[in-house]
């Protein structure tokens, strides 16, 4: 392949029209396309659009926004709701990481009313999450209601990784003490996630 | 004003030792030859030395250096808002300049005083018009820019450096924020400044004595910063912004070469 | 700035309106709103003046002290301002939360002062190396209606206008120096501030741009230069603020108009301050805060 031709923000890269599209780290403006990155020009072909993009070798601004699966740690559990820092965002794990909050009424989509947040969640804890909302200027808005969120990875009180046993319930290899958790029941992709 | 407590200050009427030397005469800005003291011409710029990438922990840094006047810039972020502030759909950017303690002739206080604080303020406005700030929201990024030596248009290459960290660390923007002074003197304009050809309250009194500075996004032709100080008439302040912003032109190519070399270093160590 | 919050629609009435030459409150984008000045209205003080203007209120004070003169400066006075961002004019600025903006205020003024012809500082010397006056301008906010920066600059020119500094007679003696101070309290000296500038902000609406923006024409201006004009037509200081940038043509379009209003605006402030002063006996005082 050629040197990939290399772009800085503010740079001119092509005229918009109907068969052009601007893709990721590009903007519009006056009907042109330009560059808003530093990176590699990368060009797609698609049927009948060309898909424009820049590239960054390594990542770029990552942030969590709504609707995408986060990782966070627990950090803090009360009877209302446990605090947690991001630490991922998708398959990206963040420098900086990002507060986050999952309220009591959204740990599960059934008998929300009969959580009890004690028996979800525990300090140290890793969960899957998905990102509801931006929540207020402290944290995010995270939810584990579906089957496949929720606590992913859990110590015991012995200080040993347990292992699921339900949804509701993680067992204790040494001791052979079941402690209640909000289990995710881990899909094959995130399994991949995980081991990155 | 707070004082720094760390250190022993002295007695509260003391003098600095360099208010007895005596005052320098001021020297002429250039000679015969339309020469200035080191040798520039009234519209040359020092030469540029750009290089990104130089604190390893920051997303983004950039060090720029015009013969005496050293810039170093992080950039930090996009991460959590720490302080208790208001909820915004816009991320938010913030600039904190500081001149190192050493690096004028007059020893500087460890606390940002006022001018540093002015000029934080305008680094932020110099740069908030290039940035996607839409792209994270209730986020912040964090821009450090410490000026290691002084020796004239701080600001400007403060300006340029932090836009080209910015680029580095891969926060989105429109364009590249590129910054030149220049000094009036009279008729004429001394562009890039050095220390001594800066303008002064002081010294300087008569009427076009002063110094401008501008801030350009050069791809689209848009002026995100501009300050004067000393008294201009307005023909001559038309003349130095259009001035400053011919040479704000020129530097992006600057820019772009060194922002496309550490892309280029980048690919090589990763294949 | 204070905000006050203006929705898609309104906001386009305004940028349609100053493109038309019309303002919301039937200005033309050239026009200040009706402007009262009135000086000496503080008598604790060395010279102070009030401005309203629509309902931007402001006081400013000038207490003159007699002080050591700086080093850097032997044959010099020295001015300070101070701006107070009190809580009265809104909530937001208690405790703290004035404080930036009081700061750029402070700044601006000083930069706009910080220039030899606005104001002689070699006046203000009293004996060269030791003794000197230093002018204190406080500025308070006493309300908040957009233009903070014209209105302060402007009161900050009359008060000083305004200020009286008591004559002192300097006898050397067998090498000590004694200050007299004249017994005549009307033995004063003035300062003479035909030349200090008075700050006009040009804010960016939409294509076109205006002059003393009211607060919701600051809501929708992103970009904003202020410049600091002389009687005579020239900036001594000059600044942009806000988030948005300005186009290069544009920049001149607004320095022509910001010597046109600077201009007219010392013109009229002197001729003002001029008959004011005439006319010492007052009839009544305004009074603050209508």
């Amino acid at each position: 392949m050629a040197a990939p031709s290399v772009c800085v923000p503010g740079q001119r890269l092509c005229g918009k029209d109907s068969n052009v599209q601007p893709g990721r780290g590009t903007y519009e403006r006056n009907g042109f396309i330009y560059a808003s990155l530093t990176g590699c020009l990368m060009t797609e072909k698609g049927e009948d659009m060309t898909l424009v993009e820049v590239v960054r070798s390594t990542e770029t601004t990552l942030v969590p926004s709504v609707d995408c699966l986060v990782t966070a740690r627990v950090t803090n559990v009360n009877p209302r709701f446990c605090k947690c820092n991001i630490i991922k965002v998708g398959s990206k794990p963040l420098t900086d990481s990002f507060r986050g909050m999952i309220r009591k009424e959204d740990v599960r989509s059934t008998e929300k009313d009969k959580v009890e947040m004690y028996k979800c969640f525990r300090p140290g804890d890793i969960v899957i999450a998905r990102v509801i909302s931006l929540g207020d200027a402290q944290s995010y808005l995270l939810t584990t209601a579906e089957n496949e969120l929720g606590v992913v990875l859990a110590t015991s009180e012995e200080g040993v990784t347990m292992v699921p046993v339900s949804w509701c319930k993680m067992r204790c290899p040494k001791t052979l003490n079941d402690e209640f958790r909000k289990v995710a029941k881990v899909q094959p992709s995130f399994i991949e996630q995980c081991d990155t | 004003m707070p004082t720094d407590t760390r250190r022993i200050t002295g007695p509260e009427s003391s003098v600095s030792p360099y208010s007895f030397c005596k005052i320098q005469e001021p020297q002429p800005l250039f000679n015969s030859q339309d020469l200035r003291k080191d040798g520039r011409k009234c519209d040359q710029v020092r030469p540029i030395f750009l290089k990104t990438g130089v604190v390893s922990k920051a997303q983004g840094s950039a060090y720029l250096e015009q013969d005496g006047t050293k810039v170093i810039c992080a950039v930090y972020g996009p991460r959590a808002v720490i302080k208790k502030e208001e909820f915004s759909m816009k991320g938010q950017l913030r600039c904190d300049f500081k001149y190192t303690t050493f690096s004028c002739k007059y020893r500087r206080q460890y606390q940002q005083d006022n001018e540093e604080k002015d000029y934080s303020v305008q680094l932020l406005e110099a740069l908030e018009p290039a940035v996607l700030l839409h792209k994270f929201p209730k986020a912040q990024v964090n821009i450090y820019v410490t000026v290691l030596q002084n020796d004239g248009s701080a600001l400007a290459a403060s300006i340029t450096c932090s836009s080209v960290a910015l680029c580095d660390a891969g926060i989105e923007m429109y364009d590249l924020v590129t910054g030149c002074s220049t000094r009036l003197a009279g008729d004429r304009l001394l562009l890039d400044p050095c220390k001594h050809e800066e303008y002064s309250s002081k010294e300087h009194s008569e009427v076009n004595n002063g110094s401008v500075t501008v801030g350009l996004m050069p791809s689209l032709n848009q002026i995100s910063a501009v300050t004067s100080s000393g008294e201009i008439q307005f023909e001559h302040l038309k003349k130095a912004i259009n001035k400053c912003s011919e040479i704000c032109v020129q530097l992006y190519p600057v820019c772009q070469q060194s922002l496309s070399k550490s892309v280029k270093e980048n690919i090589k160590e990763n294949t | 700035m204070v905000d006050v919050q203006l929705s898609d629609a309104e906001k386009t009435y305004i940028i349609h309106g100053a493109q038309d030459n019309l303002r919301e409150d039937g200005r033309g984008c050239e026009d200040y709103r009706h402007l009262e000045i009135e000086t000496s209205v503080v008598s604790t003080t060395s010279g102070s003046a009030k401005i309203r203007l629509a309902n931007t209120e402001i006081l400013v004070g000038v207490k003159v002290e007699l002080g050591e003169t700086s080093p850097e400066n032997p044959d010099k006075g020295r001015i300070e301002f101070f701006v107070d961002c009190s809580a009265n004019a809104t909530p937001e600025f208690e405790g703290r939360g004035g404080e930036d903006l009081a700061n750029e205020i402070s700044n601006m003024l000083a930069r706009a002062y910080d220039c030899p012809s606005c104001l002689d500082m070699r006046k203000l010397c009293v004996v060269e190396g030791k003794k000197c006056w230093i002018v204190y301008v406080d500025v308070l906010l006493l309300e908040c209606g957009g233009s903070l920066f014209d209105a302060s600059s402007i009161a900050v020119k009359a008060a000083l206008y305004n200020t009286s500094i008591p004559r002192l007679t300097v006898t050397h003696d067998e090498g000590h120096t004694e200050l007299e101070l004249s017994d005549d309290p009307y033995d004063v000296q003035r300062l003479d501030v035909y030349n200090s500038p008075c700050i006009v902000t040009l804010s960016k609406i939409g294509h076109s741009h205006v002059v003393d923006a009211s607060q919701k024409e600051e809501a929708c201006c992103l970009a904003r230069l202020m410049l600091a004009v002389t009687d005579k037509g020239c900036v001594t200081a000059m600044k942009k603020e806000g988030s948005g940038s300005f186009d290069v043509s544009s920049i001149e379009d607004m320095l022509e108009t910001g010597k046109k209003v600077g201009q007219s605006l010392n013109k009229s402030l002197m001729e003002v301050l001029v008959s004011e002063d005439r006319n010492m006996k007052k009839k009544y005082m305004t009074g603050y805060l209508r």
